[in-house]
């Protein structure tokens, strides 16, 4: 169960790291995917925050009494709560980004999917820092 | 359908930010997140996302100047701010 979740936020992670910029070169391009696939990679914005509360609220506080126990004890205290946090403020930029395209707004949009991409790799690397804090 | 998506976002950033602040700074606070969302960290997501969605139809036939600024403006430093204050709030606490 574990797995699937964490392979479930990993691949919706990285999805959120590519997709902007898939979107970015649709909007340079005129092409007409672009409406559909901003509207996919908000919803899948919003999916993401399924895995990541299964493993945050169920998984994550046995890694936390690790982390907090361990030589970075920050690793939980600084990076994990910011990640936890960050990642709550990720879709409302994917979704703000996607309704500017909707509204025609593309050129606006452009600057918003690059933070959203930007914000999905750095909570990424904090992930892994935490990972690391636990010993993984 | 009309709607302001700036000051939807506009709106998410800051309550994004004092909620992640009073959590810590008030238990009671952060208890009573719990309690109503069964985590905190969900109490957080609902209300971020609400905020996003009532203000965003609210203001959806605003398109005005926020603190003087542009919504545009204000959305992107707003959200920059957010993230800004949550990661700087964690290293303070840590620190002190």
């Amino acid at each position: 169960m574990r797995d699937l979740v964490y392979f479930a936020h990993l691949l919706l992670g990285m999805a959120l790291v590519a997709l902007p910029f898939v979107i970015r070169s649709l909007l340079e391009k005129k092409s007409a995917l672009a409406k559909p696939v901003s509207i996919a990679t908000a919803a899948l914005s919003w999916i993401m925050l399924l895995p990541s509360g299964i493993l945050y609220t169920v998984f994550y506080p046995a890694t936390k009494t690790v982390v907090k126990a361990g030589s970075w004890p920050w690793a939980h205290s600084i990076v994990m709560e910011t990640k936890e946090h960050w990642g709550l403020l990720l879709p409302v930029i994917v979704t703000l980004a996607a309704i500017l395209v909707l509204q025609n707004k593309g050129k606006e949009s452009r600057k918003w999917w690059l933070l959203a991409a930007v914000l999905a790799l750095l909570i990424g690397v904090l992930g892994r820092i935490v990972k690391m804090g636990a010993g993984a | 359908m009309k709607f302001n998506a700036y000051a939807g976002m506009i709106a998410s950033s800051w309550l994004l930010a004092a909620m992640v602040v009073a959590s810590e700074l008030a238990p009671s606070f952060k208890q009573a997140l719990a309690s109503a969302f069964s985590h905190h960290w969900i109490g957080k997501g609902v209300l971020t996302a609400l905020a996003f969605v009532i203000i965003g139809f609210a203001f959806a036939s605003n398109a005005g100047k926020i603190a003087g600024k542009r919504q545009e403006d204000a959305a992107w430093w707003s959200a920059l701010g957010s993230l800004v204050v949550i990661i700087a709030f964690f290293v303070f606490e840590f620190v002190s």
